[in-house]
């Protein structure tokens, strides 16, 4: 059986390695064109801040791929040839398999502006754009130094690679960015914004919306965050729109103009999301949805018969019911392993289960589980700040989210959580009050933190309608 | 907000004083230098000489390069946890941690065997009696159970030898881990998480030095336990049997006493121990080397000590396994949604605080927690 593997993410690496440990004869080949070894994509940022080096984010040791028996080709995949079985490659006589894996992860959305594309623009998702970002923030790798065999891909990558390197425009600036500039505010976003603050520099910050992270947090929330961010020195510019990124006269970025004006910019980093890697996938008769995503089965196979998807790149269903691309850590490490069960010949299915997620936005940590900011019908708020004392300063929030009378999420900043505990109390279908009661066998804080105390008129409070924030019609509570 | 998590990022691997540059180097020279100065002043012919440390201790007027070195070395772990706390002290079980731990090294691995001779006894030849070091214990300090210092120190003190060692150290690893000595109380562990810890990431985790630390380290334990064992039965056989009583304990170099001294106590623990810290991270000594340590991990492996994981959130960073300062791979079991309890573990609680998806806690729980079992996303077989 050669099967052959599209990837070196962690969808990718976690279905080869579930192969290998079933099928110690298989023919495991692994094409990844961004790097030679499995690395954390989540990990970009403390690379970047010379907090970690590139070896501490590679999760195996190098010589897994030896040890393992991975073949690994270094190069971009081109297309696919359904009825041939074949990969074409860049540069690289094609690839011929019995099964394949489409694990080819997602790609930056490129800004709509006019002036996206000119110098000192960038995203921060690749390898690439991390080294980009090192020599312009730092002027060149930290001591841990530069990913092995960094280059190899780059006479063969064509100019819609997202991998390609990006110049930096240091030396002609005589140093680091004056005016930094970070849009979009969402995680990486904010990421961007922490090491730009880390390395001394004072970001500008451009939300479009009215406030921070509006899909997980309420305007509560992202008010502490936003406080946070500008009490580090992140001018934030909440609710304004970029119109365009203007020229310098020199091909490269020199001030961003939005509907509050225009002001000066020497180094951009776009962050509005990532779309599915996989506009090399388009004709190959493998179906692609409307967002780009490779439309999957239950068992994550495609359109076509032996030929799977996982990972960033895959539309699966989501607890929902909707069918969408789904661009986390712990999804795609599930579905490299179910893919690679599915190609085992098991009977699986991809049951994703009820959202939890956890981030840490500058100091602050935040948890989730279950539905937050949906706008359910019927939906009511528990929300709760938790003061050092009466009057002072903010030591965390939590908020429980109603629908009815039965709890359907948490939301929560500034206190470790255990979302396993809260998942579970979800699908118990607890009330406010039991959840309350309870609060303490979820609470996840390191030893010696104080536990949360929750006054008895906090607790007797009753829980508010959310403020509507848009007119999107309400969806209904969930069924799990 | 009352922050528990790593403060702000970290610029480690720019500072070259930190990633095994020159100046790390230089470091690293001055310690062995000074430590081979302290452990072989009788040999190098220093004595008397600008370079004997005994004549600077007369000078600060201590009475033994020993207390010159407790005096040093209590500097150097208020130095070290001011540079930690201003780091880490935003999470209580730093403070407290260090807290506690430089309390310890300055009052009872300092002033307690500083004056406790001028109280007890006026007569300097008995001063060694009372130089009593509450916060060691065998297999650590290896001469507390020897058959001569219990029959020589005030009977408390051989009573707190015997007790702390065999009774209090073994039972308090099996209820809180063995951190309740290597990160609370040790003064090895004190130096290597204060002084040591701009270095903690320089720690190997790699599988090979694992292996290496298994070995080693039980082999020290087993040599700790068995000349410990022989220094007993020369005690009762000895003065019947010169050949082996010179083998065991006969003053000459290669006598196992004097041998273990050497290699284990001034070689293992203070040159190589402490003089790498800058290049190799600061608990060479510890993870592969001392004989406490192994004996501890041991009952905190059977014991209730363990960092539970929490399931699925874990992005695979690494931040946990970079700044382990045992070397641990802690990654790969939060990865794979696996609470763990490790020997070598010395629960500095590092891993956790850096964790920037919360998903470690160090716990002493009798019992799994329920949603342990609640692993992976739920994959259904038709
Ligand atoms: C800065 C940043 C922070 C993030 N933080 C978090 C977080 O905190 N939590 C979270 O859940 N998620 C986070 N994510 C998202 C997470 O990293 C992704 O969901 C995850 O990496 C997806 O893994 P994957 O295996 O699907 O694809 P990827 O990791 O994107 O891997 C894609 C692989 O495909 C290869 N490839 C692609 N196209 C081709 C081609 N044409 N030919 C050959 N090879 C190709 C690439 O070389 C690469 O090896 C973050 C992402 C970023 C960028
Ligand atoms: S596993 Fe964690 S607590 Fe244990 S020694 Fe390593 S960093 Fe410290
Ligand atoms: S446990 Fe935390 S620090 Fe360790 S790899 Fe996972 S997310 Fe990173």
């Amino acid at each position: 059986m050669r099967v052959v593997i599209i990837g070196n993410g962690v969808a990718g690496i976690e279905a080869a390695l579930a192969l290998r440990a079933r099928e110690p004869a298989w023919s495991i080949t692994i094409v990844s064109e961004e790097s030679d070894h499995f690395f954390s994509r989540t990990a970009l940022m403390w690379v970047l801040s010379g907090q970690l080096s590139h070896r501490c984010i590679e999760p195996h040791e190098r010589d897994l791929y030896a040890r393992m028996r991975f073949e690994r080709v270094r190069a971009r995949a081109l297309g696919v040839d359904a009825a041939l079985r074949q990969i074409r490659l860049a540069g690289r006589p094609p690839l011929d398999f019995d099964q394949l894996l489409i694990a080819c992860g997602s790609r930056p959305r490129p800004g709509p502006w006019p002036g996206a594309e000119l110098d000192g623009v960038g995203a921060f998702v690749s390898l690439q754009d991390l080294e980009w970002l090192e020599a312009e923030l730092h002027g060149g790798p930290s001591r841990g130094g530069r990913p092995p065999n960094p280059d190899a891909h780059v006479a063969l990558a064509p100019a819609d690679s997202p991998y390609r390197p990006r110049t930096s425009l240091r030396a002609r600036r005589g140093g680091p960015p004056r005016h930094p500039v970070v849009i979009g505010g969402g995680l990486i976003g904010i990421e961007a914004v922490e090491v730009m603050l880390a390395a001394g520099l004072r970001p500008r910050f451009y939300v479009r919306e009215d406030s921070f992270w509006p899909v997980a947090l309420d305007a509560r929330e992202a008010a502490v965050v936003t406080e946070a961010l500008r009490a580090h020195g992140a001018d934030v510019r909440l609710g304004e729109h970029v119109e365009a990124l203007v020229d310098d006269g020199q091909g490269a970025v020199g001030a961003v103009r939005s509907d509050a004006g225009e002001e000066p910019c020497d180094l951009c980093v776009v962050a509005i999301g990532v779309e599915p890697n996989t506009g090399w996938l388009v004709g190959s008769g493998v179906s692609l949805d409307a967002r780009g995503g490779v439309v999957t089965s239950e068992r994550l196979e495609t359109s076509v018969e032996g030929i799977y998807a996982a990972g960033d790149c895959a539309a699966v269903r989501w607890f929902d019911g909707t069918t969408r691309p789904e661009p986390l850590w712990y999804t795609a490490r599930a579905q490299g392993r179910v893919a690679a069960r599915a190609m085992l010949g098991d009977s699986v299915r991809y049951d994703r289960g009820p959202w939890f997620n956890s981030a840490k936005l500058m100091d602050l940590e935040y948890t989730t589980a279950g539905l937050v900011n949906q706008h359910m019908e019927g939906e009511h708020n528990w929300f709760f700040e938790e003061r050092r004392e009466a009057g002072g300063a903010l030591r965390s929030t939590l908020r429980v989210v109603l629908a009815g009378e039965r709890v359907v999420g948490f939301n929560a900043l500034g206190r470790r959580w255990n979302h396993a505990v809260w998942v579970r109390w979800i699908e118990e279908r607890r009330p406010l009050g039991w959840v309350l009661d309870h609060l303490a066998e979820a609470a996840f804080d390191t030893e010696l933190v104080p536990p949360l105390v929750i006054p008895r008129e906090a607790r007797e409070r009753a829980p508010e309608r959310p403020a509507t924030r848009s007119n999107e019609a309400p969806v209904a509570a969930p069924r799990y | 907000m009352e922050l528990q998590g790593q403060n702000g990022l970290l610029a480690t691997f720019r500072e070259p004083w930190r990633t095994r540059g020159g100046v790390a180097y230089a470091v690293a020279g001055a310690l062995i230098g000074f430590y081979t100065l302290l452990y072989f002043r009788d040999h190098l012919g220093v004595a008397g000489g600008a370079l004997d440390p005994e004549a600077w201790a007369a000078a600060l007027g201590l009475r033994s390069r020993w207390l010159l070195y407790g005096a040093l070395y209590s500097l150097a772990m208020i130095g070290g946890a001011a540079y930690y706390l201003r780091r880490h002290g935003n999470a209580r079980y730093n403070r407290w941690r260090i807290g506690v731990n430089v309390g310890v090294q300055v009052v009872l691995a300092f002033t307690l065997p500083l004056v406790m001779p001028y109280f007890f006894t006026g007569d300097p030849g008995q001063f060694w009696k009372y130089e009593y070091y509450f916060s060691y214990f065998w297999p650590l300090d290896w001469y507390k159970l020897h058959p001569g210092s219990l029959q020589n120190v005030p009977v408390v003190f051989a009573i707190y030898s015997i007790v702390g060692a065999l009774v209090a150290a073994p039972l308090l690893a099996y209820f809180y881990g063995k951190r309740w000595y290597c990160s609370w109380v040790c003064g090895c562990g004190g130096l290597a998480n204060t002084f040591g810890d701009p270095w903690r990431h320089l720690t190997s985790t790699s599988t090979r030095s694992w292996r290496f630390e298994k070995r080693a380290v039980h082999t020290i334990m087993f040599l700790a336990i068995a000349s410990t064992l022989l220094l007993f039965l020369d005690h009762l056989v000895g003065d019947r049997n010169a050949t082996f009583h010179r083998l065991i304990d006969g003053g000459q170099w290669w006598s196992m006493k004097s041998l273990y001294g050497y290699v284990v106590g001034a070689i293992l623990a203070g040159v190589i121990g402490t003089g790498l810290y800058p290049l190799l991270g600061p608990r060479v000594w510890c993870r592969n080397f001392c004989p406490m340590a192994a004996l501890l991990g041991l009952f905190q492996k059977l014991g209730r000590f363990r960092i539970t994981v929490k399931p699925d959130m874990c992005i695979s960073c690494g931040n946990c396994t970079t700044y382990c300062e045992m070397g641990i791979d802690v990654r790969s079991y939060a990865q794979s949604n696996e609470s763990f309890t490790r020997a070598a573990c010395v629960g500095c609680g590092m891993c956790a605080h850096v964790c920037p998806r919360g998903v470690l806690k160090l716990e002493n729980a009798p019992k799994l927690q329920a949603d342990k079992k609640r692993t992976g996303l739920p994959v259904v077989n038709l």
